[in-house]
């Protein structure tokens, strides 16, 4: 799925106190593309994903998914939205506590007419043995694999990542890309990534820099490395 | 320096405006019945107390045929004891159908208290004062006049007389008659000018040691009782005053009433309580990060509890203060109207209770503040780290509890009902007693109906006739009574069975579907007796005759589907042989048909209205603390479920926001969170009615316990069904307003980096 980001802007707050935390952004995300979302913390990166996430509604400008803006989609058709072509993955997994893992997968199943067959993603996933479990019986690495399932369970078009290793270790957060990196040659959707390691930029096809509120770099990388290679 | 933590509070008030203001009503209504009941039982209590001394409350009376002789006054009064003759005019048709008696003046036992207008004058020899609950039941005011059997009275003053608090017509009655029964004064000079048709020669006495204890009384009352049988007098009726339900009554009445208004508030108290300690549980997990942060910073566990403490503990402290407020005040008269609409109490004095003081104001907070304290002491117990990575489990679910093969919707609900049973186990309670009093609400008018109904269809006559003389009276059937006393198993006291010799041989009999045996030593008795004794056919029951000490052991052949009194048949030969009558004595007669009997030869008439008719009047009386009980029992159900499902909202608000993130529209978010507690609602609702029932009919066991007749347990059908509409359809407006509040989490919330 392509995702075009038109003259976009946000802001927070009326007169003296309005905050502007997107100042105009343009840039475009190709099918199949995985792109890094890098900059610092208030540059307005994560604004940025909920928007295009159809959570939060932009004070001005478009994105265009495919062909549909989200500017015109009413709030029962950004749920369709949400429904039918995204999947998120948070820093904090933000995993049902009182589900077990399979049932935490089933949540985002539930709701896709054709989705992947859960046993199948669990052994893709390294979490079969561990399906009953509840998440408070899993390392942090496997919580995310969790929510990484949850999130694909439905065969996204776009998946949206907010910081995905930011509470895991190196070694951890390493495995995380590399599953992050076969779902997307397996299932050939578009991921943003957001994220303020710089080193995953490596791995990506297009990286986008972001510093108050506006895009200071687009590039795009011709020749990622495996994710199993970068280093940090 | 002022806390800094009291800043918030103002905030979390505001925030939880609707749980705090819900459960400050239901706690004031508790504490306004609490101590409105209490203060006015209290009241009522002193007030009889006192009453019994200034107004000398006679000790017990007696009734015979004809006026004693002077020999046996002479041997009652030797024994210490004052007889007074408290002679009485029937009017058997007042008013068309009421019953009516007129008293001679009272100068020395008994005497009436004043209410309004005055007392008859002494000169006068037409001037009444009637009782009050009589007198406004009938609608009779000072200055009408009234008619007694011919004679146009003057309505002077209005009256309560002591030996009448509760207007019995009969002692065996199950219920008040209070408005086709009155009771009134003359002075002496009117009673010697009226007719005295239907005179009644009534002797009431009084001992002189004042501080006699109960069996004291009972020896002397059948010491008295045997003087006058040896001295020939005719005893027509017997009764000490602790035997007399008109004397007796309300005191009892009072006596259970206390407790169980006590027990009420109790309950609901600790209802509350544990509703809070849930909500403030709730909120501690919501805090976690919060607390640990303040207890890292050097806050002490006791501070944290006392900040967590302080809105029950104001809550508690307004609501005790406002409900005596309030039952002090604006409600008292309403509490006052309960008692004065059921019983002919004269003014009673009110002042302040210490004991219902404390028991509405200390015990409430108490029993809030320890339930809640005990709940934040355990959980505040746990380290400051603990708080700060949310952990607040002592100790960690090792497992899922494993499900079977459900779908994914059932399995979910299934988890969140797990998630949340600490709250669906105290609003499990809180739905078993509302609706306990919602059934009671709700089933006592159809239970009195009942009772009527079946009391009228199995009363085989129309009129009884109790002889003073046997007279013939053409389409009468002959009948012996007579009143033999058997102990009741759960009290251990007598009680008074009334037995009715009937002619078994006479295929036209009224009781020709009684069942009666015709052999030596056999009865039948009514239904309500074998229920309320718990006797089956073929057990022998021990009667024991109080006026000869005579003992009889009966075996019970029949029981009959008669409901309307606690009675026994017998052939009346047999009766009478038993009795060591005459073959063919007889000393009442029944009918269909108004018989022609002098009215001096009648010591009772009774017709159907008289036997079946004062449940009617007892609900009216009832009415409005019917519709206050069912209104406060929905208030609670509604509050209840509210604040005890919107916990499964409070604590799933972030995964509800995941959800909307996820793509979950509004009706699939109620499925998996709302519909769990509905599940729940609806099958607490479903599971409480067994329960219910049960403790219903332990009350109604323990009621007619307390009386003389039996009721026995019935609830239509209809009475479950509008239980459980009325729970549904509080819980699908309470689900609205879940619902609202659903919509209002924001996805944001979701978005929030949370650890």
């Amino acid at each position: 799925m392509k995702i075009t980001v038109k003259d976009l802007h946000k802001s927070y707050g009326d007169g003296d106190s309005k905050v502007e935390v997107l100042k105009g952004i343009n840039c475009s995300v190709e099918d199949g593309e995985v792109c890094v979302l890098l900059g610092p913390s208030g540059s307005g990166k994560s604004t940025l994903l909920n928007i295009i996430g159809g959570i939060e509604p932009a004070s001005s400008g478009a994105i265009l998914i495919g062909s549909d803006s989200t500017a015109d989609m009413d709030e029962k058709k950004l749920t369709l939205y949400r429904r039918n072509h995204l999947g998120f993955v948070f820093q904090f997994y933000n995993l049902i506590p009182n589900l077990t893992v399979k049932e935490n997968i089933e949540v985002c199943s539930y709701l896709s007419k054709d989705p992947l067959d859960i046993d199948e993603l669990l052994r893709t996933l390294g979490l079969y043995e561990h399906k009953d479990k509840l998440p408070s019986q899993l390392s942090g690495g496997q919580q995310q694999r969790c929510a990484i399932g949850r999130a694909l369970v439905k065969n996204p078009s776009l998946l949206l990542c907010d910081e995905p290793t930011g509470a895991l270790d190196y070694k951890t957060s390493k495995e995380i890309l590399v599953l992050i990196e076969q779902i997307n040659r397996k299932y050939r959707n578009t991921i943003i990534i957001v994220t303020h390691n710089d080193a995953i930029k490596n791995m990506a096809h297009r990286i986008l820099k972001m510093r108050d509120g506006m895009i200071v770099s687009d590039i795009v990388n011709e020749e990622p490395l495996s994710a199993a290679d970068i280093e940090w | 320096m002022m806390n800094p933590l009291n800043k918030r509070f103002p905030k979390e008030f505001k925030a939880n405006i609707g749980r705090y203001i819900s459960t400050f009503i239901l706690l004031v209504i508790t504490i306004i019945v609490g101590s409105g009941a209490l203060i006015v039982m209290e009241g009522a209590k002193a007030t009889i107390d006192e009453t019994d001394v200034e107004n000398a409350v006679e000790d017990g009376f007696f009734e015979t045929k004809h006026e004693i002789s002077k020999a046996a006054l002479k041997a009652i009064e030797k024994r210490d004891i004052h007889v007074y003759e408290n002679f009485y005019i029937k009017d058997k048709e007042f008013d068309g159908n009421a019953k009516f008696y007129v008293f001679n003046e009272r100068k020395e036992v008994d005497l009436p208290s004043l209410f309004e207008g005055r007392l008859p004058d002494e000169t006068a020899d037409d001037e009444i004062a009637l009782d009050r609950i009589f007198a406004l039941n009938r609608n009779i005011q000072i200055g009408d006049r009234i008619d007694v059997n011919g004679d146009g009275l003057l309505v002077t003053g209005i009256v309560a007389l002591p030996d009448y608090n509760a207007l019995f017509l009969n002692n065996q009655d199950m219920m008040m008659n209070t408005k086709d029964f009155g009771v009134s004064v003359v002075s002496e000079r009117t009673f010697g000018a009226m007719k005295d048709e239907g005179l009644t020669y009534r002797y009431s006495y009084r001992f002189d040691e004042r501080d006699k204890t109960d069996k004291e009384k009972s020896d002397e009352a059948e010491e008295i009782f045997k003087i006058l049988v040896k001295n020939g007098a005719d005893v027509q009726e017997f009764l000490t005053a602790e035997g007399n339900q008109s004397i007796t009554y309300l005191k009892n009445d009072m006596g259970h009433d206390g407790p169980m208004i006590k027990m009420f508030v109790y309950i609901l108290v600790a209802v509350i309580a544990f509703i809070f300690a849930v909500l403030t549980a709730n909120t501690i997990e919501q805090e976690a990060a919060i607390i640990g942060t303040l207890r890292a910073l050097g806050y002490k566990k006791g501070e944290i509890i006392f900040h967590y403490l302080v809105p029950t503990l104001v809550i508690a402290t307004l609501a005790s203060a406002v409900g005596n407020l309030l039952g002090y005040t604006v409600m008292i008269d309403a509490f006052k109207s309960v008692y004065y609409e059921m019983y002919s109490l004269p003014p009673l004095r009110i002042s302040f209770n210490a004991e219902a003081f404390i028991l509405t104001t200390v015990v409430p907070v108490v029993i809030m503040v320890a339930v809640n304290f005990i709940m934040l002491y355990d959980k505040l117990s746990l380290s400051p780290l603990k708080f700060l990575r949310k952990d607040l489990k002592k100790r960690h679910q090792k497992k899922a509890v494993r499900l079977p093969a459900f779908d994914f919707l059932t399995r979910f609900r299934i988890r969140v009902i797990l998630q949340n049973k600490g709250s669906f186990l105290v609003m499990f309670f809180g739905i078993f007693f509302s609706s306990f009093l919602l059934m009671f609400g709700i089933g006592l008018s159809p239970l009195m109906d009942h009772y009527v109904d079946e009391a009228d269809n199995t009363l085989t006559y129309e009129y009884l006739y109790m002889l003073k003389n046997k007279v013939p009276a053409s389409g009468g059937e002959k009948l012996y009574m007579t009143t033999l006393s058997t102990q009741y198993y759960l009290s251990g006291k007598d009680m008074d069975i009334t037995f009715y010799g009937v002619d078994t041989d006479k295929s036209d009999s009224l009781f020709a579907d009684a069942c009666v045996p015709v052999e030596k030593g056999q009865i039948a008795v009514t239904d309500s007796f074998a229920k309320k004794m718990k006797k089956n056919v073929g057990d022998v029951v021990l009667f024991r005759d109080k006026n000869t000490d005579e003992s009889y052991y009966l075996e019970i052949a029949a029981i009959n589907s008669y409901t309307n009194n606690m009675g026994a048949y017998m052939d009346r030969g047999q009766l009478n042989r038993m009795l060591d009558n005459r073959n063919d004595e007889y000393n009442a007669y029944v009918s269909n048909e108004k018989l022609d009997i002098d009215d001096e030869d009648i010591a009772k008439f009774m017709k159907r209205d008289d036997m079946v008719g004062a449940a009617a009047q007892m609900m009216a009386s009832f009415g409005g603390i019917i519709t206050a009980f069912n209104v406060f029992s929905i208030f609670a159900y509604i509050v209840i479920m509210y604040l005890l499902t919107k916990v499964v909202i409070d604590k799933n608000s972030l995964y509800i926001s995941f959800m909307k993130v996820f793509g979950y529209e509004k009706n699939e978010i109620r499925k998996l969170y709302l519909d769990a507690s509905a599940i729940v609602t609806v099958i607490s609702l479903f599971i409480c009615l067994p329960l219910e029932v049960w403790f219903f009919k332990a009350a109604m066991v323990y009621f007619s316990s307390l009386i003389e007749g039996y009721m026995d347990f019935y609830l239509p059908t209809s009475v479950y069904v509008k239980i459980v509409l009325i729970g549904i359809i509080s819980y699908f407006g309470i689900n609205a307003l879940h619902m609202n509040r659903i919509k209002k989490i924001p996805m944001s919330e979701a978005l929030k980096n949370r650890e």
